[in-house]
């Protein structure tokens, strides 16, 4: 048989790290359940099957530490009368936090953190619950616990019948005597000479430390003559005779035969309550590990595919101008029109592989809203929708922080405590929902809470004492332009950072996260009634539908689903208002944002079209004036490195069929640059390209 | 070996085990690991699907649990299998749930597994093996276990004085066996029964309780200083010897903490040995189903001294091993199938048949 090798334990530790947090994860959801309904058998078995789970990995991964605990923990769960005095669900919390800080310790190298809140706490639970702990701590000193053997009882029973008398005596030993087991000899050599020993504990000659001695005896002798041969000075200190009851040799075990009873109707309900959680169980198995490295290479290569799929397509176009009488024409266009549909399967088969449920994220909400609101000493009820909805894998991770961030500021800034809430005609416990649903290609994140809502004035007034804008602007602005100031660097002050909320994530930090991230978030809130922060995702970073637009003869492309409509114009049209341009319509101002050159106030220029593609940006409306369309494709999207390009105005880039390069337009910066741009003077508008320089980009503000 | 490798499914919630336990068992060129699983519903898929011969089971998983799937297993694949259990309280009662329900055997995981696991991944192998070549559990489909009645054992008369000391020693298969032929004993039966059954430390005192609940008999996981009484069986704990001594009172068992004895502790030779010497013709030895050959040698020691020897049949062996050894070594004075058994062991007790016996043996001699 081969050895263990090295090798292959730390690729077992490694696997054992992953499994053993979603075992966390899961008690954790558990003890929330519990929590709530805790007198539920079928979870604490559940809590147990985890617990029993990772005592075993933890074991076989050789981190006997935490498998101990987790066994210690185990039985005590087994307790099937739980003590209600103490909470399981505590006991689960704590029992993740500390499971959770020894993996961080493994996994580190560093000293093992205290296991002792866990401790206290089953010992607390099995003190109370099970008659056979007390037991085991009364031992000590009741001789009623001393067990004697059944030939030792059988010998009492014989004594007694003869007309003995059958006393337990246990002798306690001097503490200063300094042999213990001297003293036990002398003290049965001692009583020997009027009674007879039946039994002994520690049996007799027995080399084990212990400061008493508990005989019995037989004798016709009285009590007192008894205690007093015991004391022998200085080496016996207190005495205890006791006259032993003998009952019948043969017992009974009432306590074995009542946990047998137990026994059949438990597997019983084990069984019902697994049956009734098949269903589930099915939608959650077969599943697989595979490296993410991996499936991004095939996703790659799906991209180089697409590409290679327009390269043909245009090829086929071109020969079919050509020859267009040529039959092999048509078997050409319809091998085409046969590998693009396999291809846009492929596509999104693979797509689907990285596609993961939001529940992985939200998984985590529950402890965290629980943990938030008891240390900010409010009541929460948290719901939660829309867990199966999926996601881009690293979306995911990359959400994680900010939508963290945002439910516990709504733990903590976005509700009142329970007073206030009553005070205000509204239940003491505040309710945060999560929600999350697919909307054209987007993934929208909604938290929301039925909290006091934002007060646009104090909104003002904080912006203005921070600097952001000036009391003059600030008077200028809509509410909403107000509100969506809270995610301006340097609006979230010091004197706001608490333990809960300020962990270096500002909203602001929440707002470039979304958007390198090719998403918006968005901001609705009415005083007294709520806030929702609703966050909108790609679905995936790796393939965007796009619209491909030419601004000074180079081609650009933005995501399709940002644009609303396209509306065409003239020069003409355009207004001024402040220091935007603005266009008329559909009964709105809509603002303007011109990204080439504004061209030459000649004889022609209100004459000269253009078109707008009016896009929908942080709730707002807002038109990007472009030159000339080019159609929609899907684009794979190759990033850019610094290197290439010197600016965040182009979020990437992507190739066409024919070999072109589009440029990818990153909307939240070019939008950004407008917004900043407004209190300049006279801006016009932002210069995308610049022919000289290839693909390099500048961009300027103004003329 | 055979040249075909076993094929193995491994059932089991943990992922770390799933990757533990087939990486084990393929360190043995004779077992291959076809497939593993998550839990009892896709367990019974896969086995439909890649037919294993021996299948190892967790028995606590979510959805479908061990023990359900044990149950759908014996009933429609009859495929061995072989329990990984964990050690606890809990643990105890399910695995012996599962014997009784047909699992062939069981390999207790240990809190130190780590440091443990080679002789871990040794005795799941030898299990397995075992389970490989046995030919299934034959009594289940033929004999109706008993159904745990709640039943008067009576109040105890004055203890009575065994007439003879039964001493039986038995593995792999033995909890069913076991079960099956105490079942059949009266509660007058006047002989006692001494028990060395090979299980670890923690499992055995559930074992008898669950025993003591189906049998007439009344019978308990021995402590030392334990009577050996008519009517009475006594299971010695895991991990312990047992011992046997003839005291002025009455007879007792004596719990010891020697060394293991063919790798065993419990170990059937330590018994037998004791009993032959304390009780001599007084003694009936009893090898039955199990792997290896403990206890065959003791049961010579027996025989020497007088006793009678049985040996439990082929056929009604889950695991012919050391009954086989008994035999061939010449130790067994007769070969009884487990139907049998009681019956046989019954007849040889009955007061006054000892002394039959002693004639019966000076005849042979």
């Amino acid at each position: 048989m081969s050895q263990y090798s090295d090798e292959r334990g730390s690729e077992l530790r490694a696997l054992f790290f992953e499994t053993a947090q979603e075992l966390l994860q899961s008690l954790n959801e558990d003890s929330l359940k519990l929590e709530r309904n805790p007198q539920d058998r079928e979870i604490i078995r559940s809590i147990r099957r985890t617990v029993h789970t990772l005592k075993g990995d933890s074991a076989a991964a050789g981190f006997h530490e935490l498998s101990e605990l987790a066994h210690t923990l185990e039985d005590a769960l087994a307790v099937e009368t739980p003590n209600a005095n103490v909470s399981l669900a505590e006991i689960g919390f704590t029992a993740a936090d500390t499971f959770g800080a020894m993996l961080v310790a493994y996994r580190q190298d560093t000293p093992l953190p205290d296991s002792n809140p866990v401790r206290v706490l089953v010992q607390q639970l099995s003190s109370s619950s099970g008659a056979s702990d007390g037991k085991a701590s009364k031992v000590q000193d009741d001789p009623a616990n001393v067990v004697w053997t059944e030939y030792e009882r059988l010998a009492a029973q014989n004594s007694r019948a003869d007309g003995k008398k059958i006393f337990h005596v246990t002798a306690h030993i001097d503490p200063l005597c300094a042999m213990p087991i001297a003293a036990r000899q002398l003290v049965a050599n001692a009583v020997s000479s009027i009674a007879q020993i039946l039994g002994s504990r520690p049996e007799p000659g027995a080399v084990v430390e212990g400061q008493k001695i508990d005989l019995l005896l037989a004798t016709s002798h009285t009590e007192q003559a008894i205690t007093a041969k015991c004391q022998i000075p200085t080496v016996i200190g207190k005495t205890v005779c006791t006259e032993f009851v003998v009952e019948a040799a043969a017992e009974t075990m009432p306590e074995a035969v009542e946990l047998i009873e137990q026994g059949p109707g438990d597997a019983k309900s084990d069984a019902e309550a697994n049956a009734g959680r098949d269903g589930k169980a099915l939608g959650a198995q077969t599943l697989l590990r595979v490296d993410a490295e991996r499936i991004d290479n095939v996703l790659n290569l799906v991209g180089e595919l697409i590409i290679a799929k327009s390269m043909m397509q245009q090829a086929i176009q071109e020969y079919a101008r050509k020859s267009p009488k040529d039959p092999l024409r048509a078997r050409f266009a319809d091998a085409m029109s046969f590998q693009a549909r396999v291809l846009n399967d492929l596509q999104r088969s693979v797509m689907k592989i990285r596609m993961v449920p939001v529940e992985q994220l939200f998984r985590r909400f529950p402890r965290m809203v629980r943990d938030t609101a008891q240390r900010c000493n409010k009541q929460v009820n948290l719901q939660v929708t829309g867990q199966d909805t999926d996601l881009d894998k690293s979306l995911l991770d990359a959400i994680a922080e900010p939508l963290t961030h945002i439910v516990r500021n709504a733990v903590s800034h976005g509700l009142e405590s329970p007073l206030e809430r009553q005070a205000a005609g509204k239940p003491a416990t505040g309710t945060i929902s999560l929600d999350a649903y697919h909307q054209a290609n987007q993934l929208i994140v909604e938290v929301s809470d039925d909290g006091r809502g934002i007060d646009v004035d104090r909104v003002k007034a904080k912006a203005i004492r921070n600097r952001l804008v000036s009391a003059d602007e600030a008077g200028r602005m809509t509410d909403s332009e107000l509100l969506d100031l809270i995610f301006r660097p340097g609006f979230s002050t010091a004197d706001e950072i608490t333990e809960i909320s300020g962990r270096g994530v500002g909203l602001d930090v929440v707002r470039s996260v979304l958007h390198r991230l090719k998403g918006t978030v968005e901001l609705e809130t009415h005083v007294g009634q709520g806030t929702k922060f609703r966050l909108k995702l790609p679905l995936t970073l790796a393939i965007i539908k796009a619209l491909l637009f030419r601004v000074e003869q180079r081609l650009y492309a933005i995501p399709l689903n940002t644009v609303a409509e396209i509306a065409r114009a003239k020069e003409g049209d355009l207004h001024h208002v402040d220091t935007w341009e603005v266009l008329q319509s559909r009964g709105q101002v809509l603002p303007l944002m011109r990204l080439g050159q504004k061209p030459k106030e000649d004889a022609e220029y209100g004459k000269s079209k253009l078109f707008v593609l009016v896009i929908n940006f942080s709730g707002r409306k807002l038109g990007l004036i472009v030159d000339a369309l080019e159609g929609e494709e899907e684009l794979v999207i190759k990033t850019l490195d610094d290197q290439t390009i010197a600016t965040d105005l182009v979020s990437g880039a992507s190739i066409l069929g024919d070999g072109r390069v589009v440029l990818i337009v990153n909307l939240p910066a070019v939008v950004d640059r407008f917004t900043s741009a407004l209190s300049s003077t006279v801006p016009t508008g932002l210069f995308l390209a610049d022919g000289e320089r290839g693909t390099a980009l500048t961009a300027g503000v103004g003329q | 070996m055979s040249a075909k490798p076993i094929r193995v499914l491994v059932v089991d919630d943990s992922a770390l085990m799933r990757k533990v336990i087939p990486q084990i068992l393929e360190s043995d060129n004779s077992i291959h690991v076809v497939g593993t699983a998550i839990d009892g519903n896709f367990g019974l898929k896969k086995l439909e699907e890649l037919r294993p011969q021996v299948v190892t089971l967790d028995l606590e998983m979510p959805g479908m649990g061990g023990l359900e799937m044990l149950k759908e297993i014996m009933r429609r694949h009859r495929v061995p299998v072989i329990v990984v259990s964990s050690h606890s309280t809990q643990g105890a009662s399910v695995t012996l749930k599962a014997l009784s329900l047909g699992a062939f055997d069981f390999v207790a995981k240990p809190t130190d597994v780590s440091t443990r696991m080679q002789e871990i991944a040794r005795d799941l192998i030898s299990k397995i093996k075992a389970a490989a070549q046995s030919r299934g559990i034959q009594i289940q489909s033929e004999i109706e276990l008993p159904i745990p009645v709640p039943r008067s054992k009576g109040k105890p008369a004055a203890p009575k004085e065994p007439t003879r000391i039964v001493a039986v020693g038995i593995s792999t298969g033995g909890p069913q066996s076991l079960q099956y032929m105490l079942a059949q004993f009266p509660t007058d039966f006047p002989g006692s029964i001494v028990v060395v059954q090979h299980m670890p430390e923690g499992f055995t005192e559930m074992f008898a309780r669950r025993l003591d609940e189906c049998c007439s008999l009344n019978v308990k996981e021995a402590q030392s200083g334990d009577l050996l009484q008519a009517g009475r069986v006594l299971i010695c704990p895991g991990s312990r010897h047992m011992k046997v001594k003839k005291l002025p009172l009455g007879d007792i068992a004596i719990l010891s903490d020697d060394p293991p004895v063919n790798g065993h502790r419990p170990s059937a030779d330590v018994m037998f040995k004791s009993v032959a010497e304390e009780f001599g013709s007084k003694a009936i030895g009893l090898i039955m189903t199990g792997m290896g050959e403990d206890g065959a040698n003791g049961l010579g020691l027996i025989k020497a001294a007088g006793g009678m020897t049985i040996a439990q049949g082929e056929r009604s062996c889950v695991v012919f091993g050391m009954p086989k050894a008994a035999i061939e070594r010449g130790h067994a004075m007769r070969v009884v199938d487990l139907e049998a058994l009681s019956g046989t062991v019954q007849a040889h007790c009955r007061p006054g048949r000892a002394e039959v016996g002693k004639a019966m043996k000076a005849g042979q001699d």
